[in-house]
């Protein structure tokens, strides 16, 4: 998916029709994903690192100390059950975070297979031939990376006991208790460090992600910004030919308010005003709501208005309503007591008629945008149509 | 002098029946007399027949909308012309369907009422707007089929011209004006449910020469709506 892109060119406003702020889509934000991604990422590599470690690294000291061990066969199964464990706690990663009760059930799997591979080992030369104790502790660090940090901890300091406790049982001595103080630094130093590396890179997958998506959120703002700013300069513009001279005007002195021509004037430019922001409503039927809005004005000064439709109307297209509610605002500002407005379904199109009692022909808008207008003055009363056809 | 036309009112606010009584009494010609008011429909039909030409009836009565005794109405040899608010085309089609003579809406009271009962009596059709804007919206398959200039001539009077500047508008006499404006209406006199009052007034309009015998079809498919007859059509605009 690509960011939302403006409907409209916001340098390019049309004055004759404001533009509609589309709506917005949400967010979709590629680069969002990206925490997970690397996530998964880390995941793997630390999948890829147990595995080697339990084949190459367990599995090699295993066959290269075969003769040592009282019971190879028994070291085997243990490695094999350390096998299986490594391999559930893969899939389970790879999978998603898994619960606590599966994380923990791989991890106490291969404590027990740690512990019992010691267990087994010859008294004499047990640190020397242990295989498991890394492997038991890796397995922890793929099972419990994504927890907290504290139950990671704990686990490698299980396993460790675990090695000890066998190693007291078979006797300690000084030289032992630094074989086994070596080998500890050595092997857990390194689960740690790998645990906190990634723990490190997955925080800043999750900032760098923060930070494409208040990127991403910035651009939609300035989309929506821009197009509400298109919406308005057009609609600026619309008011730059009519009201703001009249404003100018009176402001200056050079209209005068007691003139009923200046009044008139006035009349028309609120009546649009008001259709313009009558514009922006979403209305089943727009044209019927912006003709109402342009009757306001009227309504006000007391002039009786009546809105009649007959028959399903078609949608009229914002250009052609324009022309329609021009024609609506010159008939209803000339009005002296009333006004009937029709809106009736013609063959392909809409039939808005206007009587009023202007007294005097009225100018209309010019035919524009598929709208016909037609009128018929018979004495006060002016009879006018403003036809607009789909097709 | 021709003879008054007695009229009863059936209608549930007494401010509305009050107001009608007052159009009635302020006629110039003094064609209406008002025989009767009643809050409701009960007893109505009791009342000797001879006595009451015309029905004004309000179409709602205690919250419920009395379209249904219309037939009931028609039947026992009243005219009714329902006066209401509802201007909603599908019930003023209703009750123009169930026997009614005219609809009037409460806007068109002043202006219509009066004409509309004396037009009643007559069993001559009356069209106000408020008919001319459900017989345009008029959408049902069964619809009968307007002539273009029928359909033209309503359009005009919907929009709330006189019949005098319809006729401008379309180069007509006001009189043939009134001609496709009643015909229209005979034609829906022609449609859907049998009722005396239907009857009467399309005999009528055939006595009057408002339609001819062989334009009453019934149910026409709005595929042939749009030719003309040419036997009453003047030049269009």
């Amino acid at each position: 998916m690509t960011a939302v892109q403006p409907a409209v060119q916001p340098t390019v406003p049309s004055a004759a029709e404001p533009t509609v702020p589309p709506t917005v889509q949400p967010a979709v934000q590629p680069k969002a994903m990206m925490a997970d991604r690397y996530q998964r990422a880390f995941t793997i590599a630390v999948v890829f690192l147990v595995v080697v470690w339990h084949i190459a690294g367990a599995g090699g000291q295993l066959l290269h100390n075969r003769a040592d061990y009282s019971s190879f066969a028994f070291q085997g199964a243990m490695w094999l059950v350390m096998a299986v464990a490594i391999a559930v706690g893969s899939v389970l990663v790879l999978r998603g975070t898994p619960s606590w009760r599966s994380a923990w059930a791989v991890a106490l799997i291969a404590l027990a297979a740690s512990t019992a591979a010691a267990a087994a080992s010859p008294a004499s030369q047990m640190l020397a031939v242990n295989w498991a104790w890394g492997t038991a502790g890796w397995t922890g660090v793929l099972v419990l990376l994504r927890r907290r940090f504290s139950e990671l901890g704990c686990y490698l300091a299980a396993v460790a006991l675990g090695v000890f406790g066998v190693q007291v049982w078979d006797g300690l001595d000084r030289t032992v208790l630094a074989g086994f103080l070596a080998t500890l630094a050595w092997s857990t130093g390194a689960q740690v460090a790998v645990a906190a590396g990634v723990r490190a890179l997955d925080v800043a997958a999750g900032q760098a992600a923060t930070a494409a998506r208040s990127e991403q959120a910035a651009l939609e703002r300035a989309a929506t910004a821009e197009i509400i700013t298109a919406a308005r300069h057009a609609r600026w513009l619309a008011l730059q030919e009519s009201a703001v001279p009249l404003v100018a005007e009176l402001a200056a002195g050079t209209a005068d308010p007691g003139d009923p021509l200046v009044r008139t004037r006035c009349e028309v430019q609120a009546a649009r005003l008001r259709r313009l922001l009558a514009e922006g409503d979403e209305v089943p039927g727009p044209l019927v709501h912006e003709l109402q809005a342009s009757a306001d004005v009227a309504e006000r000064r007391g002039i009786a208005i009546e809105i009649e439709t007959a028959g399903p109307l078609p949608l009229v297209p914002g250009p052609a309503r324009r022309v329609i509610t021009d024609a609506a605002i010159a008939i209803l500002t000339a009005a002296r007591t009333r006004t009937r407005i029709t809106l009736a379904t013609v063959a392909a199109g809409i039939a808005v008629s206007f009587v009023a009692d202007t007294g005097s022909v009225v100018p209309l808008p010019a035919a524009d945008e598929g709208v016909a207008i037609e009128h018929q003055q018979d004495g006060a009363i002016l009879w006018a149509e403003a036809r607009w056809n789909s097709r | 002098m021709e003879q008054q036309v007695t009229v009863a009112i059936v209608e549930d606010h007494p401010v509305v029946t009050e107001g009608v009584a007052s159009w009635i009494q302020s006629d110039p010609g003094q064609r209406v007399r008002l025989v009767r008011t009643a809050r409701d429909l009960t007893g109505l039909l009791d009342e000797p027949r001879a006595t009451v030409d015309v029905v004004i009836l309000d179409l709602e009565l205690s919250g419920e909308l009395v379209t249904a005794q219309i037939p009931g109405l028609v039947t026992a040899g009243f005219r009714v012309v329902a006066f209401s608010g509802h201007s909603d085309p599908l019930i003023v089609m209703e009750t123009l369907d169930n026997g009614a003579h005219a609809y009037v809406s409460k806007e068109e009271g002043r202006d219509h009422l009066v004409e509309a009962v004396l037009a009643a009596a007559a069993d001559r059709p009356y069209v106000t707007r408020s008919q001319a804007r459900a017989i345009l919206a008029d959408q049902r398959p069964a619809r009968p089929a307007l002539s273009e200039q029928e359909r033209q001539a309503l359009l005009l009077w919907f929009q709330g011209m006189s019949k005098a500047s319809v006729g401008r508008r379309m180069s007509i006499s006001e009189n043939t004006v009134r001609q496709y404006i009643s015909r229209a209406r005979a034609k829906y006199a022609a449609t859907g449910r049998s009722a005396p009052s239907k009857d009467a007034l399309l005999a009528r309009a055939i006595e009057d020469g408002v339609i001819k015998p062989g334009e009453i079809v019934p149910y026409k498919s709005f595929a042939s709506a749009a030719a003309d007859h040419p036997s009453l059509g003047a030049p269009g605009r």
